[in-house]
């Protein structure tokens, strides 16, 4: 136990030595940390409550996206029957129980429409071979076809929704790219965000809030004109359009109470857009949004506003009015403005939200944890107090115990502990929380342990009449399996809280178990090595424990 | 070199019978585990926000906070349940300009009656807007320095996890010792740990003092602790076994017990010695976190000698091959 090779001491003092070189970097300024090379210039990564931060757990509205799915596929079959050369009849096409119903007029016109829906059935990805299909048939009776979207497709289009709208959010929230955002999926229906050192965390939520879907829309002007039509439609729910059209309030900033029935079917969207950008208004005061449309919605819009001259169309946004203006002549170039009371900076807002794209599903805030940055450095401040008079009274308390030599090498032990702790929390860029910091200053207690146990044993044997060296062999030797054991049992614990526990408490979980790992170290590998260097310089009659 | 240690003023071979004050012991335990749950079921926990969902804002006033003032703007706002508590700032504590914070500061909870469903989860967020829009027009600015709002969807998620995390903390820590000791060791060291986490939910639900995921964290920590100390204990009642072959177990047990005292001893000082000083300096968000673990020192170390041993007599430890039946060791 006493004996080391001359390569297993080398090894032993190079590790702690890298651990010191990886550690350094975290005391010192910033300026003298660029001049180290690349693994040294590592520092531990502060959490969100730490640095100061928002922390947000954001769902994705599903149910939403599948409905639309069903009424696409509806849509879909519709235009299949209406389409096909020998038309097949039907009683009803409906949703019905999460997949759509369709009930043919007989038992022939049911056996024209299997082939023709089982058409419509796609791979779910076209770029990949044998992939699943979009949708099962399966005729129910004689006349009944029931039409189900397959649970992979759910999962594609699950996955597709969560894609998207983390890389929109990515675009809304961080335009320039230089917040080192975190936008991760979280579970099946979440999206993790964390934004650190944010300030403006009331400007962020309403990027989040808003769906930006844009659309531009006929105004049903004799309905809408119709006052006694719009007496029936305007209080919620709005029954009694015509099918195929939509009742829209105004949005609040457009100044005007009620609102429009539009024709709901449109091909100008918010895909549309190539570009656009909030400007003042060009003849009257305020501030319009700027857009262009791609070329095929140019070309859509010039006849959409060359056959409707002097009527109106809408601008809807996420459900809203936001301007209604009159067609004076056909738009051919693509490219206009959109008024709507804005001010600069909401003409601003609404641009950067309209370039980012619409978010596919409506997204809500499910859990927030805003951090503001004098906090952390509270926390950080209280931290470093708190481990300081710890580190201060274990450390004498060790060499009350075990007098100068043996508290000297517990207390060495321990500093090394520390010092190799912040090394690998630089090294593996894990994040320290303020749960963290308790686990460093818990492990300053719990690490002299293994070093307890050792002195104990040794004084124990000496007190059997055993020799120094006897005494400290037998010591280290039977201390192992009960160090061993009970830091592999905490370790177990660690993991456990790692795996199973959540922000910062996983920061807990990571110190705590590096600190396990390095006390183990510093205790049982690094002392021993300091214990028998002493033992065979002094070769000493009597023990000083 | 003199010899001054401190610890050496305990005897060197202490033979305190505490095995023989085990029906004490027990009688003890089991009195405070019918309190604990008695008290979990009465008065229950004083869950925080992770496991109940709501909204909790820290905010720093320009001078010393009036309490009634901020709570009558609350209600006045149409906010019935909420708690308004003023807090002590950490150590050397700076404000967002870089001034020293000589007040306290402000937490204001906000609990949300009606808050189910996808609806629900928006009107959080918007709750909290009209919250501090309407204090900041009644009693004036202030700085806000932490938002947490928690869906109850999500604290549901939480709860679950949580109660999750620590039954698999005891099961995977059962297979552990099972494997390493005998299975009277296993179940032992789980009954000990059982035990110490009742008495601390116990003293939870006693002091009200809040409980959220950090104290689920503790928890999991006074598991670890704990049961260092146990198989520490239980690793010296295997040797001692091999040792004494002929001696009765209860003696063997305490042997081992006495033989592990000053490290139990001095390992659960410098322990304290260290969350002590977390829980004094700390600030308010590690109060309960500390809080917990000090409780958990003492109650680990408690049940490592009065519960974990002697619950070897009772589940009737035999002599078997791992515990000395076969070889002898000298």
């Amino acid at each position: 136990m006493l004996f080391f090779s001359r390569s297993k001491i080398l090894m032993i003092l190079g590790a702690v030595f890298i651990g010191l070189l990886l550690a350094i970097p975290n005391a010192l300024p910033e300026k003298a940390r660029e001049a180290m090379p690349g693994p040294f210039q590592r520092t531990i990564n502060l959490g969100l409550d730490l640095q100061g931060g928002a922390h947000m757990l954001l769902e994705v509205d599903l149910s939403s996206i599948l409905d639309q799915a069903l009424i696409n596929e509806r849509t879909a079959i519709n235009d299949a029957f209406r389409r096909a050369e020998d038309r097949p009849r039907t009683e009803f096409v409906r949703a019905d129980n999460g997949s759509i119903l369709a009930r043919m007029r007989t038992k022939e016109d049911a056996d024209k429409a299997m082939p023709l829906l089982e058409n419509l059935s796609q791979p779910v990805d076209p770029t990949q071979l044998n992939s699943p299909k979009t949708t099962r048939v399966t005729r129910e009776s004689d006349k009944n076809i029931r039409v189900t979207i397959t649970d992979q497709n759910i999962e594609f289009i699950r996955k597709q929704t969560i894609e998207k709208s983390i890389g929109v959010l990515g675009r809304r929230i961080d335009p320039n790219g230089n917040l080192e955002l975190i936008l991760a999926p979280e579970g099946d229906k979440r999206i993790l965000l964390q934004v650190p050192g944010a300030q403006n965390i009331d400007e962020i939520k309403a990027r989040i809030n808003k769906s930006a879907n844009l659309s531009f829309h006929l105004v049903n002007e004799k309905d809408s004109g119709n006052l006694e039509v719009m007496r029936l439609v305007i209080p919620p729910p709005h029954r009694g359009v015509a099918p195929g059209d939509k009742y829209f309030p105004f949005a609040e900033s457009n100044g005007r109470d009620g609102g429009l029935i539009v024709v709901e079917r449109t091909r100008i969207t918010g895909d549309c857009l190539k570009d656009s950008s909030g400007g003042p208004h060009p003849t009257g005061p305020g501030a319009v949004v700027n857009f262009s449309f791609n070329v095929g919605c140019a070309t859509e819009f010039g006849r959409m506003t060359a056959r409707n001259i002097n009527k109106r169309f809408a601008v809807i946004l996420d459900g809203e009015i936001i301007t209604a203006p009159n067609i004076r002549s056909a738009i051919t170039g693509g490219s206009g403005y959109i008024e709507g009371g804005f001010t600069l900076e909401s003409a601003r807002d609404l641009s950067l939200l309209l370039n980012a794209g619409a978010l596919p599903a409506k997204l809500t805030i499910v859990e927030e944890r805003t951090v503001d940055p004098s906090l952390g450095a509270d926390s950080i401040r209280a931290g470093k107090v708190a481990s300081g008079i710890g580190l201060l009274g274990v450390a004498i308390f060790m060499w009350l115990s075990y007098g100068l030599r043996f508290g000297t090498i517990a207390n060495l032990a321990l500093s090394t502990n520390i010092i190799l702790i912040a090394a690998a929390l630089s090294l593996f860029g894990s994040t320290l929380t303020l749960p963290g910091i308790a686990g460093i200053i818990l492990t300053i207690g719990m690490a002299v342990d293994a070093n307890v146990l050792i002195f104990e044993r040794i004084r124990e044997e000496t007190y059997n009449g055993k020799t120094p060296i006897n005494a400290i062999e037998t010591g280290y030797k039977r201390s192992m399996a009960p160090i061993l054991d009970a830091n592999i049992t905490t370790l177990i614990a660690a993991i456990t809280l790692y795996f199973v526990g959540s922000g910062p408490v996983r920061g807990f979980a990571v110190t705590l178990a590096i600190g396990i790992v390095m006390s183990v170290f510093t205790a049982v590998i690094f002392a021993r090595l300091l214990t028998a260097t002493w033992l065979r310089g002094k070769r000493p009659k009597t023990l000083p424990i | 070199m003199k010899d001054i240690s401190l610890v050496r003023i305990l005897p060197q071979e202490p033979r305190v019978p505490f095995i023989n004050l085990r029906m004490i012991a027990a009688a003890f335990s089991v009195l405070a585990i019918i309190a604990s749950i008695f008290l979990f079921t009465t008065k229950g926990l004083n869950y925080g926000i992770d496991f109940t969902g709501g909204t909790v804002i820290e905010i720093n006033t320009n001078e010393d906070p009036d309490d009634e003032a901020i709570r009558n703007a609350l209600i006045d706002m149409g906010f019935n349940g909420a708690t308004v508590q003023g807090i002590q700032p950490p150590v050397g504590a700076l404000d967002q300009e870089g001034n020293p914070i000589t007040h306290r500061l402000m937490r204001i909870g906000l609990q949300l009656a009606d808050e189910t469903g996808e609806e629900g989860q928006g009107a959080q967020q918007a709750a909290l807007k009209r919250a501090t829009d309407g204090l900041e027009e009644r009693i004036g600015e202030f700085y806000i320095r932490n938002t947490e709002v928690v869906g109850s969807q999500v604290s549901g998620e939480l709860r679950r996890k949580g109660i999750m995390s620590v039954a698999l903390a005891l099961l995977m820590v059962l297979g552990y010792i099972w494997f390493r000791f005998e299975w009277q060791f296993g179940l032992g060291a789980v009954f000990a740990l059982a035990h110490d986490v009742i008495l601390t939910i116990g003293v939870f639900s006693l002091t009200q003092i809040e409980f959220n995921l950090t104290i689920i964290a503790a928890i999991l920590t006074i598991v670890g602790y704990s049961l260092n100390d146990t198989v520490i204990v239980y690793d010296r009642i295997r040797e001692n076994l091999r040792k004494f072959k002929k001696k009765p177990l209860p003696e063997v047990l305490n042997i081992a017990i006495n033989d592990t005292l000053s490290r139990t001893i001095l390992t659960s000082l410098t322990t304290l010695l260290a969350l002590v000083a977390l829980y004094v300096l700390g600030g308010s968000a590690l109060k309960g976190f500390s809080f917990a673990m000090i409780w958990g020192v003492f109650v680990g170390t408690y049940s490592s000698i009065f519960v974990a041993s002697p619950l070897l007599l009772a589940l009737k430890l035999k002599r078997g091959a791992n515990t000395g039946g076969e070889r002898a060791e000298v």
